[in-house]
């Protein structure tokens, strides 16, 4: 079973990784959905015992418990995981209120043309100055 | 006076009475475990150095507080800045009393290090005071960067000294360190340090620059505390740098390097706190050009000479302030003539000059004494140089003072608070009583010099009215001295020259090409990793999956991989994950994002199905839960966005060589996790795992879902951080979706 597992959470963190690497943003965040599942996946799947659930009284010579510690962590994970996707989500939301988009290819455009104008407007002083250590006048404070 | 500048000064006095009472009881020892494991101590103990550098940082330090109560609130106003930020400055002031009061106690060398890196912390917020002026900001950056890197070399050394002689307590290495590799290597790297903080040539540029920080600052850090930190340390690793002869003519080398570098640039400054540096930077290289003759000679003059120094240099630091105050102005040609305007202000410099210069009837005459004795016992060369370096300080000193209380001006004198002129007066008085009557410092500087000497070192101070060789090199010195002074207007121009080769080619354009070339560099490596989002997962993703494969290739496999049996009984499982993987896939294909969705959910579910087949009936139904929440989300999100949008994202294609890319690092990505959790699955069954121990410890905790025990009760602070995270995501969302971000 150990390759089984691990084969399935290839397929889906691979999967995940795909939907990472797309400019939309909407797909970004549902693989980052699929990276988690394959973290708790992983999780659930490393437990040292397999077997019926770990809830008292276990009748002791029948079948073992299940690994109660990996389930404790995995519950963690997949709550922990929710929350931040939610929060990935709201964050979408806003970004395309304000940008009218939720394409990275769009917003890193923007931001270059952004950035391109900023630099028109107020062009980088040259090093010795930007660093505000000019030769002649330095400045003495009273 | 504010509160809190009462407290400052309170502080400061309470400092000095403690010091001075715990000195007169026979001393002071605190030596607690800090880090056992590393050996570290907690061990401060109050010695004859510690003692020196601990009432001169705590006594000038009342005096310049008292200062700083009146100058503070009128600098403040002068910026169009509250007067409640007050507070700030005498806290840094107070701090960094406290850092310094540590660093001269200190006896183990990591706490030493450990304060002497508070001290820059606090010099950084100081210098940086006036946070709206950029040039100060630079110039406080300028200090931190210059010390604090130079800081990690002391640090090296003494990681060097511990390897080698496996203690970090000064003593405990004075008493078993030899000549070799590695006292010269951890010396060298000490003394770089000390003679940075101290502002020594090559690094003395950033003194001049701190001058952007308020005076009372200056007055305090550039004369008593920060920058004779460099010295102390020099004098408190002594015992180990004169086992190496070599390091001590490194010293001697600097030293003069700096006498004549700050000694010709406060000569050339016509900005009074500028002139001030300079200078500062030549009388500390007297200072480290004693400690590099050595002996008892040198280590009793280099005593004496901080003490006399600390004292008048922060009454002339204070009398620029005042001067400036009073006047508006602070060029050495714009003023004059403030004798007959300000009088006590001029007496009480005019001792503070007397005593740099070494003029009789004071404190400072001593100093100079010793300093011929040393370099006379030196050798000819180094006695003539001893007597070009008194000459110019005799020469920049007497300009100073003459420029701003002799002669005439236009300008226009204003009242100033008797707070900025007393204390100016009491320094002088002490430096003139210390040249009638020199007992109480030359003990104070004995039993300093006795610790940097490693023996006695007797501190004989007495006027001789012969021709004894110090008398006779005195009286060349002030001749010498007052020449230059009458001759300077001619040596403008070549002062000037060299002032401009020095800022053209000197040490501060290796420091600001340095920072302008870091910055380019991490300019450009910002670009190319962070373009965008997904290239920065690639940065992260192909770099690590290729250390990974690598590590696997690497590893020997023999028995590390084992298949695992699958029973007929695993079918529904494997049949499940087999529906989560296909799932998987085809979150990769659909354009439309409701599939998507649907997609990500038919995965979810089927986990949920893994888990219950697992044997995790909790984490099943908060998977089956979760998941549903999910779908509802996404649907939310989707009816948020106008659906055209969604569309045009949909029909969005990328290019070939872009999904080629994507799907070679995907694949690679799968491939690797794969292997790294099959390797982690076929790791051996340890002997006690923990489960069991929570299964037989339910049952105590009352509990019968022993998952529910191990989250409420045994890891129940896990799960009261993880409820936090889950209610402050919860708190951004609202303020997201409904708060003021709403465009």
């Amino acid at each position: 079973m150990n390759l089984v597992f691990a084969a399935a959470i290839g397929v889906i963190f691979g999967a995940g990784v795909h939907l990472l690497l797309q400019a939309d943003l909407l797909r970004v965040v549902t693989g980052l959905a699929l990276v988690a599942n394959a973290a708790s996946l992983t999780l659930m799947s490393s437990g040292l015992t397999r077997g019926r659930e770990p809830i008292l009284p276990l009748t002791g010579d029948a079948e073992p418990a299940s690994d109660p510690v990996v389930q404790a962590l995995t519950l963690t994970a997949i709550v922990i995981g929710f929350a931040t996707t939610a929060l990935l989500l709201a964050l979408i939301v806003v970004l395309y209120r304000r940008r009218h988009s939720v394409d990275l290819d769009d917003l890193s455009r923007e931001e270059a043309e952004a950035a391109a104008r900023d630099e028109a407007e107020e062009p980088a002083l040259d090093a010795w100055r930007e660093l505000g250590l000019e030769v002649d006048e330095p400045e003495v404070a009273r | 006076m504010s509160a809190s500048a009462i407290a400052a000064v309170a502080v400061a006095a309470v400092a000095f009475v403690a010091t001075w009472a715990a000195w007169a009881a026979g001393g002071f020892a605190v030596d607690v475990p800090w880090a056992p494991a590393w050996d570290l101590r907690l061990s401060l103990e109050l010695d004859g150095l510690g003692l020196l550098y601990a009432l001169l940082a705590a006594g000038v330090g009342v005096l310049v507080f008292a200062y700083a109560s009146a100058y503070v609130p009128r600098h403040l106003a002068h910026e169009g800045r509250p007067r409640r930020e007050e507070a700030r400055l005498h806290g840094a002031m107070a701090l960094f009393l406290v850092s310094m009061l540590g660093l001269v106690l200190a006896r183990d060398l990591v706490l030493l290090f450990v304060f002497w890196d508070l001290t820059a912390i606090a010099s950084w917020l100081l210098i940086g005071f006036d946070r709206a002026n950029r040039s100060a900001r630079l110039s406080a950056l300028m200090a931190l960067l210059v010390t604090t890197i130079t800081a990690v070399l002391l640090l090296v050394a003494i990681l060097v000294l511990r390897a080698e002689y496996g203690t970090t307590q000064i003593d405990e290495l004075i008493a078993v360190a030899r000549p070799g590799w590695a006292v010269a290597l951890a010396g060298a790297l000490i003394a770089a340090a000390a003679l940075a903080k101290s502002a020594q040539a090559p690094l003395h540029f950033w003194l001049p620059r701190a001058m952007a920080a308020p005076t009372p600052v200056s007055a305090y850090l550039h004369s008593a505390a920060m920058v004779a930190a460099g010295v102390f340390l020099v004098s408190r690793a002594h015992p180990l740098l004169a086992l190496e002869p070599a390091l001590l003519d490194g010293l001697l080398a600097i030293g003069l390097l700096s006498i004549a570098v700050g000694g010709l640039l406060a000569l050339w400054a016509t900005d009074l706190k500028r002139l001030l540096a300079y200078s500062t930077v030549s009388q500390y290289g007297y200072v480290v050009v004693m400690l590099g003759v050595g002996g008892a000679a040198g280590a009793a003059g280099a005593c004496l000479y901080v003490l006399a120094h600390a004292l008048a240099k922060s009454a002339l630091f204070m009398t620029a302030g005042a001067v400036t105050e009073a006047t508006g102005r602070r060029e050495l040609p714009r003023l004059g003539g403030l004798a007959r305007r300000m009088p006590l202000l001029a007496a009480g410099s005019g001792a503070a000059v007397a005593t740099l210069a070494a003029l009789p009837l004071t404190l400072g005459f001593f100093k100079d004494e010793l300093f011929f004795h040393a370099a006379a016992e030196r050798g000819t060369w180094l006695a003539v140089a001893a007597v070009a370096s008194a000459a110019l300080t005799l020469a920049y000193l007497g300009r100073f003072w003459g420029g701003v209380f002799l002669g005439r001006s236009d300008a226009e004198v204003r009242p100033v608070p008797r707070r900025l002129v007393w204390p100016v007066v009491a320094l002088g008085t002490l430096v003139v009583a210390g040249g009638i009557a020199p007992g109480p410092f030359a003990a104070l500087a004995e039993d300093g010099a006795a610790v940097t000497a490693g023996g006695p070192a007797p501190v004989d101070v007495a006027y001789h009215l012969d021709g004894r060789t110090e008398n006779v090199m005195a009286l060349a010195a002030w001749l010498a001295g007052a020449l230059l002074l009458v001759a300077r207007p001619r040596l403008q121009g070549a002062l000037s020259a060299l002032a401009r080769a020095g800022e053209a080619v000197g040490p501060e354009r290796v420091y600001t090409a340095s920072l302008a070339g870091l910055n380019a560099l991490s300019n450009r490596i910002h670009d190319v990793e962070v373009r965008d989002l997904r290239a920065r997962i690639a940065a992260v993703l192909v770099p690590a999956s290729a250390l990974i494969a690598l590590g696997v290739v690497l590893t020997p496999t023999g028995g590390t991989y084992a298949v695992g049996p699958v029973e007929l009984e695993d079918l529904p499982l494997v049949l499940v994950l087999a529906v989560g993987a296909l799932a998987a896939l085809a979150t990769t294909r659909p354009r439309r994002h409701l599939r998507l969705a649907l997609a990500l959910s038919a995965v979810g579910f089927s986990l949920a199905v893994v888990y219950a087949l697992l044997g995790g009936a909790d984490i099943a139904l908060v998977a089956v839960l979760v998941e549903t929440l999910f779908a509802l989300l996404f649907v939310g999100v989707f009816s948020l966005i106008p659906a055209r949008e969604l569309r045009r994202e949909a029909r969005r294609r990328s290019t070939g060589r872009t999904r080629a890319r994507n799907l070679v690092i995907a694949a690679t990505s799968g491939v690797v996790t794969t292997l790294v959790a099959w390797g982690a699955f076929s790791r051996p069954i340890p002997d006690d795992p923990a489960a069991e121990r929570y299964l037989a410890l339910a049952d105590d905790a009352h509990g019968k879902d022993v998952v529910t025990v191990i989250l409420a009760d045994f890891r129940g602070l896990d799960t009261l951080v993880e409820i936090t995270v889950v209610l402050v995501a919860a708190i951004a969302v609202a303020t997201l979706l409904h708060g003021r971000f709403r465009a």
